[in-house]
């Protein structure tokens, strides 16, 4: 009795979301992209939704592609594909054991990696961290923005994954593609740079930060008016 | 008191300090007309979204203005996204919600109108229009945008689509490239 | 109206700006640029009229910041700024533009909304261009705004029984002009 009634809610559930995500996506396209595409990304979105996937990119690729002024066919083709990195990262997220259902900014941040050149596994890697997943979500976004500067997949998780580890918060890890763009500019290779970032990274995760250079006092929290 | 002003005591219904039942009988269609003038308040949000982009536009032309400004010829052939990033003192930087200034610069040379558009402002090229600076040649918008993920690209005389030359930039998925923020 | 508890202080935004860090004012005009619209478009009764009013007093705010005594109180120094500027519109308008700008004053678009309901929010709103602009803006501080008449003393360095003076007959104004052109 219990079962089915908590069956019955799940379906409900997903009732509801999938007509909140039909309801959502309608209401941001309306005006914005053909009636081929709003119905098309309607319908792949409502399935993405009951997926647990985040439905956000697609409508996002679908008005860019009409503001863009691409023709229907290929923006159809460009969501699909949206869709297809949204699959592979939320699998990604699953093998690395994650715990369902899936955080849907994550699952994005994965897709945007995936979007920049990074596969399947380097996202199980990065997630596999164990950090918590706000931080991971940045550790995503910051390994797809080294990927998308040049670094090569393999450097690109093994400095994201040992900055995680580290324990270095969200502010340090966006600052990684400016450290390394100033090695790039001093004549490292992006693998070169990473590399040398990673070391350091891991070094002071083993032993902590070396006393002549150590990360500066955090600022006390501001007093709230 | 004359027949079109409003009883001291309903007065004081207007003013919060007594409720309709406080009010003696004679009094109450008064009151009641006070409380409908009350309930014709308009108290709906009033959203500005382009005051922000307006202000610092309008600050940056008044320092240039100030300013004797000489860009070395190599600035002519590059652009440069500049990201001032507004920390705050706590150590989360980008804590979820937290906003964070960034300004867009772009030298353009012979271009009429030059915008920015991307997934912070639904990839509108007449949303966040750039103004010119300096030169005539750098244009240039101040935007305080959400911590998060974000792409973009700026759009010259409301048709080319170009990133920008020194940002990092991903396949837009139609066979060009939109430049990545990530704040 | 009290400071954003999310990120930076305004003080420390200002004493940043005035440190040279000029772009971090935009966090204190996105932080509060529609909280202090809404106060303008009722004072000049048009969003574009206000649009321009905020505008020109974050302008002005900027260019005086070093003459705010306490950064820290950077949102109260600011609103004087918006006010005088709310004011010298209004000393500059012919009194037959404040009801053609009341005419325009959107209604509030709500999506449970009647016409009956909007009819009676342009009508209150055209009623309000009809007072003195000190009448105005205490009906709008404490109707709209919802500060407290101590507040609103407090902010305009005034005193609570010359405030509700000035409400009172605005109550009577309002409900004449209602009901004259009911």
């Amino acid at each position: 009795m219990i079962r089915s009634c908590a069956a019955v809610l799940c379906v409900v559930a997903l009732a509801v979301t999938a007509l909140d995500a039909q309801q959502t996506i309608a209401g941001r396209l309306s005006g914005r992209v053909s009636p081929e595409i709003a119905m098309l990304v309607q319908e792949l979105g409502s399935a993405a939704a009951h997926r647990g996937l985040p439905v956000d990119p697609l409508i996002q690729k679908a008005i860019e592609g009409s503001a863009k002024a691409i023709p229907s066919d290929r923006v159809g083709t460009a969501v699909r594909l949206v869709v297809d990195q949204l699959d592979t990262a939320a699998a990604a997220l699953r093998n690395a054991g994650l715990a369902t259902p899936l955080d849907t900014v994550e699952i994005a941040a994965g897709a945007f990696a995936i979007t920049a050149g990074l596969r399947g596994r380097d996202i199980t890697e990065i997630a596999r961290t164990g950090r918590p997943t706000a931080e991971v979500i940045v550790g995503l976004r910051v390994a797809g923005t080294l990927a998308a500067i040049g670094v090569p997949p393999s450097e690109t998780v093994t400095l994201v994954s040992a900055s995680l580890r580290g324990r270095r918060g969200a502010g340090d890890l966006l600052t990684l593609p400016g450290q390394v763009q100033t090695e790039m500019a001093r004549g490292a290779t992006p693998a070169q740079a990473a590399a040398g970032l990673a070391r350091a990274a891991a070094a002071q995760a083993r032993h902590g930060p070396p006393p002549d250079r150590g990360p500066p006092p955090h600022p006390p929290a501001p007093p709230h008016p | 008191m004359t027949e079109r002003e409003f009883h001291p005591q309903v007065k004081q219904l207007l003013d919060g300090e007594l409720t309709l039942a406080d009010l003696p009988a004679e009094l109450r269609d008064e009151g009641e007309e006070a409380l409908r003038l009350l309930a014709a308040v308009d108290r709906e949000p009033v959203s500005v979204p382009s005051v922000t982009w307006r202000v610092m536009a309008r600050l940056e032309r008044k320092r240039q203005r100030r300013l004797a400004w000489l860009l070395a010829p190599a600035l002519a052939a590059a652009a440069a996204l500049l990201v001032w990033l507004g920390r705050p003192a706590s150590p989360v930087a980008s804590a979820p919600g937290s906003m964070v200034t960034v300004r867009f610069v772009l030298v353009a040379p012979g271009a009429h109108q030059v915008s920015v558009a991307g997934t912070f402002n639904g990839w509108d090229p007449a949303a966040t229009p750039l103004v010119r600076s300096g030169s005539g040649d750098m244009w240039v918008a101040t935007l305080v945008l959400p911590s998060g993920q974000h792409q973009y690209a700026f759009v010259v005389d409301r048709a080319r689509w170009i990133p920008d030359p020194t940002a990092p930039a991903v396949d837009d998925g139609f066979g060009r490239r939109n430049s990545v923020l990530t704040l | 109206m009290h400071a954003d508890t999310q990120g930076p202080s305004d003080g420390e935004i200002v004493r940043a700006v005035l440190a040279g860090d000029r772009d971090r004012y935009a966090l204190l005009v996105e932080r509060y640029r529609d909280r202090y619209a809404r106060y303008a478009s009722r004072m000049l009764g048009s969003t574009d009229a206000a649009d321009d009013a905020v505008q020109d007093a974050f302008v002005r705010a900027y260019d005086q910041l070093a003459q705010c005594q306490d950064p820290a109180k950077f949102v109260g120094w600011f609103f004087l700024i918006l006010r005088n500027r709310c004011f010298a519109e209004q000393r500059k308008r012919r009194p037959h533009l404040s009801l053609e700008a009341a005419a325009r004053v959107p209604a509030g678009q709500r999506s449970d909304d009647g016409a009956e309901s909007a009819e009676r929010r342009r009508a209150l709103q055209q009623a309000l261009m009809e007072l003195t602009a000190e009448q105005r803006e205490v009906f709008v501080l404490k109707h709209v705004e919802g500060l407290s008449y101590t507040e609103i003393a407090e902010r305009l360095n005034t005193s609570v029984p010359s405030l509700k003076m000035r409400m009172h007959r605005a109550y009577d104004r309002l409900r004449e002009q209602l009901r004259d052109h009911a």
